[in-house]
């Protein structure tokens, strides 16, 4: 393994950086938990050269930010700062538990949320939490502008991006939805055959926000490891809005859970077959409102 | 002999403790000689491959590269126990491990580099990768060197038989036959493979450092290879990280490695990155088990029958004579009348197996106690029942002639069946998502060395210094299982010293007596009989001299505290006092001793008849897990382990195999597989190997049973191979026991489980 590597401290240098060094042999590396895989099964002619965002400091990229508005979360957090974090843990259970999944303590300590979206894994946790929240990506460009695209056309394909060349992901941003006296409602299921270490073979990410009534007032659900990308289910959600959770019952469950594997493309692999896949999504989704 | 002992059984931490955890121990990777260069192994693209062609001369030309070898370059012998598998492979391969071509250079870059840089000019052939397809009559003949004596494609086969097996399947009520599928499963040595080759221009000797588990057999083996004399190679055997069997074999980078050295006459080291380690290191034996068993209308076992099908590879390892040990299981766990046993190694173009802890019996173990379950399901008994009816017995003399002189058979399954409240378990009601289940299973294994070479001793030299220290030179090789420091606790127990004034040299054949190796869960058992042998020649050089020093009687000495005690005076004199005296004065000898223990175990006849260990473990679990029906993911709640370990040496390393058994059994059980198709390795990492990580494992609780062998070391038994053998087949016990479905390979993965729901479903 052999690579060059740029360490830009500020914004002004980062955005240098990305203005000199464009082209196939150019990686940004964050937590390298994936990058340092990536760069050791490279077969290329050139010498990768990575642009190295360990020393960045601009708090835009590197601090949670709570306003009225919503959460901001830089793209250098890591799942471990995302964890212990008191407004992700009230306000975004779903992304918390989503991020105490990712790996192993050590790799959750190193591990940062942009890398996460920006490797675009299908079986991306934090992407996966992330998707289910309608989180908009906040996207640098080499000549300081920003441009905010919603994650999941963020998430083109495996292991693809809408990044362009000359762009970094800043941030995420989670705008907060105005609601009273709502409460959430939320996981992170994560079926693999082991309970750490494990890439999942099938995830489902959801949020939903309840009214004192119970009425489910919004529900964000993501599935992952289904389709090329983590995909958002909206006809799903669409189908338990207005509706009293706890009165849903066997019917309303298996048409819920019919609704989330329409959304899923699963294919077979070493890690399980298409059919496992579906097989599993389904159970676990309506699994929700086992009683 | 009942006696109090103040050091066996105490627990006692691992000599090597600080060393292992604080970086210090120089393993094989560690290793640095001056102008070492380093090597790297070509291997090949395709798995069945005509080569027509390989053109080094891009690599030989790549500054810092000393050395490209072929097959073309080196006059070499076959390796492997069938001599069927050339260092480097010329004109064809026919697996993806195979080795073409080896490169030294001065660092591990070029030497990549230069590998990649040879040009290999392949025709691809069509390969077999299915055992069943290689016995078919218009299968090619796979391996150019097989000896063909019992089929094209059979490595090697294995006949066995006791009693009379028409009768007792007229006497049979109950008749159950079934297919066993046991998957690939590898060692995953947290320290990959490694060697480092030194070779003298001046003396033309060969000093290998190399983590070989058997270090005669391999200094003998590589001479055979190499065409030298065994006596002008010495094996050094650095702190090795890992074997559990995988070391048993020499394998083709080692001979390679020394090939290098040779020609370039530097020292040269190879070390495998992890995913050269899942491609070209051993894998457990895959193999198709058809079993039938029998018993009567009272659930007495009546017979066995089985037929093994192994999936050799393309090449013959120790691993393809492991129906020798599985053979045991069907001739003798649990009182059986007659036994008809037959199994088949076949060559296929797959990766080829090895030895790994068990060696076979895990497999045996899972069908046998899988079929035990389904027998007692058709006769309406109760599974522990059925097992306590049926088994072994202190005396016992089986239909193989294995002699049973102390046996815990029954007490590990009464135990585990108590200790997990077997009895009153709750029944799953076969409704809601998480259902439980406790599944139970035993084993038998060789506990006092086996005796299949004709010698399984170990020689022991021990001497005192002039200051009290005792060096204990012993055959037998420490490879993490904790030897070094039962010797130690010995010696410490027998003649008083402190531990910390024990040191035990044991990694250097041109220093250390001949020992078989590490294999068969031995070591304890045998080198601890050898230690006891030459530490009771040292008691009696210095009791000698402490009667004269003390002015008392032989009877009266008591060794305690780094000193020899009158017990009727209390008068003492240290050790190191002693040993002077005796180097010093009259008798003006040297304080040494040396003393070889041959066990009394006997060598097979060619029916595989005889007593083949001096001693046998036996043990049994019982392991309850939680199925989550919507994922078909098993969670294992709890595992009993109940095991005869004869006498508890070190309750703390004995914890240690216990517990890295189990750990090992469950992965066997539910998540691990190496994963082939065509030929190619497709999951050559930890992300997809899925070894169980320290969140899969529950508790594990202990239940030693002591027997107190009358062979072993103070009664100890074997104990380090036992505790992953009936794990699996536990495992799959439990999951039927919670679902009420049957699974018949291993692992029992998630998917296999929600298929079996959804056929019982429908």
């Amino acid at each position: 393994m052999n690579f060059e590597m740029i360490t830009p401290r500020t914004t002004g240098e980062l955005l240098q950086a990305l203005a000199n060094n464009q082209g196939s042999r150019v990686r940004i590396g964050a937590g390298y938990t994936d990058l340092i895989l990536e760069l050791k099964g490279l077969k290329c002619e050139e010498t990768p050269l990575v642009i190295n965002l360990a020393d960045l400091t601009d708090p835009k990229f590197t601090h949670i930010e709570k306003t009225d508005a919503g959460i901001r979360l830089g793209a250098l957090v890591t799942a471990g700062k995302v964890i212990i974090d008191a407004s992700i843990q009230t306000e975004l259970p779903v992304l918390c538990k989503a991020a105490s999944e990712l790996g192993s303590r050590q790799l959750r300590h190193r591990a940062t949320l942009g890398g996460n979206l920006c490797t675009a894994s299908p079986a991306g946790d934090i992407a996966a939490a992330l998707v289910a929240l309608e989180a908009r990506c906040e996207i640098l460009s080499a000549d300081g502008t920003l441009r905010t695209l919603a994650l999941t056309d963020f998430l083109v394909g495996v292991r693809k991006t809408a990044l362009r060349q000359d762009e970094v992901l800043q941030s995420v941003f989670i705008p907060t939805r105005k609601s009273i006296n709502k409460h959430l409602l939320s996981d992170f299921l994560k079926v693999g055959t082991r309970r750490s270490m494990e890439i999942a073979v099938v995830s489902l990410a959801y949020q939903f926000e309840l009214d004192a009534e119970e009425i489910i007032r919004h529900a964000g659900i993501a599935i992952g490891s289904v389709a090329p990308t983590v995909k958002f289910v909206s006809a799903a959600g669409e189908f338990l809005v207005g509706k009293k959770f706890s009165s849903i019952g066997a019917v309303a469950a298996d048409k819920f859970a019919a609704m989330v594997c329409a959304e899923a493309t699963p294919i077979s692999d070493i890690r399980a077959s298409a059919w496992y896949r579906r097989e599993v999504l389904y159970n676990i989704s309506r699994g929700i409102f086992d009683k | 002999m009942k006696r109090d002992l103040k050091i066996i059984g105490k627990p006692t931490r691992k000599l090597d403790a600080e060393a292992r955890v604080s970086g210090e121990a120089v393993y094989g990777h560690d290793i640095v000689l001056p102008n070492m260069l380093h090597g790297a192994i070509l291997r090949t693209k395709h798995p069945t491959a005509e080569i027509l062609s390989i053109d080094t001369s891009k690599a030989k030309a790549l500054p810092g590269v000393v050395c490209v070898l072929t097959a073309d370059d080196v006059d070499v012998n076959n390796i492997s126990y069938k001599g069927d598998h050339p260092i480097l492979k010329k004109g064809e391969v026919n697996c993806i491990r195979d080795e073409i071509a080896a490169v030294a250079a001065t660092s591990r870059e070029i030497a990549a580099k230069a590998l990649a840089l040879i040009e290999v000019e392949y025709k691809v052939r069509e390969g077999i990768f299915d055992p069943f397809a290689a016995l078919k009559k218009e299968a090619p003949q796979l391996n150019r060197f097989a000896s063909k004596e019992q089929g094209k494609n059979i490595a090697d086969s294995f006949h066995y038989e006791h009693g009379d097996l028409q009768e007792q399947k007229e006497k049979s009520t109950c008749v159950v036959s079934q297919r066993y599928t046991l998957p690939r499963v590898t060692h995953c040595c947290m320290g990959t493979s490694a060697v480092t080759a030194d070779y003298s221009r001046s003396t033309k000797r060969l000093t290998l450092y190399s983590l070989s588990q058997v270090p005669f057999l391999f200094q003998r083996d590589l001479a055979k290879a190499l065409r030298m004399e065994p006596s002008n190679i010495r094996i050094i055997q650095p702190v090795i990280g890992g074997g559990f069997g995988s070391k048993l074999d020499m394998h083709p980078f080692e001979p390679i490695c020394a090939l290098l050295s040779m020609q370039t006459c530097r020292p040269v080291q190879i070390v495998f990155s992890r995913e050269e380690e899942f491609i070209a290191s051993p894998t457990r034996q895959p193999m198709v088990i058809d079993l039938t068993t029998g018993a009567d209308a009272d659930g007495k076992f009546t017979f066995r029958e089985v037929k093994i099908t192994k999936d050799n590879g393309a090449y013959t390892s120790w691993g393809a004579t492991t129906p020798f040990v599985m053979m045991q299981t069907f001739s003798s766990l649990y009182q059986i009348p007659a036994c008809r046993f037959d199994s088949y190694a076949v060559y296929t173009n797959n990766v080829f197996a090895g030895s790994f802890r068990g060696y076979g019996n895990p497999q045996a173990t899972f069908a046998l106690e899988r079929n035990i379950d389904l027998m007692a399901m058709e006769l309406g008994m109760d599974k522990m029942q059925i097992r306590l009816l049926n088994a072994n017995f202190a005396g016992e003399e089986t239909g193989q002639k294995l002699h049973f002189r102390s046996c815990g058979h029954k007490d590990a399954l009464q135990i585990v069946s108590d200790k997990a409240n077997y009895k009153n378990r709750q029944k799953s009601n076969g409704t809601g998502r998480f259902r439980r289940g406790i599944g139970l299973a035993s084993m038998l294994h060789v506990g006092g060395g086996a005796k299949i070479y004709p010698s399984d001793g170990c020689g022991t030299i021990a001497k005192f210094d002039d200051y009290g220290y005792l060096t204990i030179i012993s055959g037998a090789s420490e490879i993490g299982q904790g030897s070094e420091t039962v010797l130690a606790m010995i010696a410490a127990e027998e003649l008083g010293v402190s531990i910390e004034k024990v040191r035990i040299i044991n990694s250097d054949t041109d220093i250390k007596p001949w020992d078989v190796g590490v294999h068969a869960s031995r070591t304890s058992f045998i080198a601890g009989n050898s230690l006891l042998g030459a530490l009771s020649i040292l008691k009696i050089q210095l009791s000698a001299k402490a009667v004269a020093l003390l002015g008392t009687d032989l009877d009266d000495l008591i060794f305690e505290d780094d000193q020899i005690r009158s017990g009727r005076t209390g008068k003492a004199v240290k050790i190191g006092k002693v040993v002077r005296d005796i180097h010093f004065k009259q008798p003006h000898e040297l304080c040494t001793a040396s003393y070889y223990y041959e066990p009394d175990s006997e060598y097979q006849d060619g029916a595989f008849k005889g007593n083949v260990s001096s001693a046998y473990a036996f043990a049994a679990q019982a392991i309850e897990v939680e199925v989550d029906t919507y994922t078909g993911n098993v969670r294992v709640v709890d595992v009993h382990v109940a095991q005869d370990v004869g006498k508890i040496l070190n309750p703390l390393g004995l914890a240690g195999q216990i517990e890295g058994g189990v750990v090992m059994g469950l992965g066997y059980a539910l998540t691990e597989e190496l994963i082939a198709s065509e030929g190619h390795v497709r999951n050559p990492n930890f992300h997809n190997y899925k070894l169980p990580t320290a969140s899969d494992i529950p508790e594990i609780h202990f239940h030693p049973i002591e027997t107190s062998d009358q062979e072993g070391p103070y009664g100890a038994k074997g104990v380090s191979e036992a505790p992953l053998i009936p794990t699996a087949a536990a495992v799959a016990n439990a999951v039927s026991d919670a679902l009420g479905v049957e699974i018949f390979s291993l692992p029992v993965t998630p998917e296999k489980i929600l298929q079996a729901l959804k056929e019982k479903s429908v």
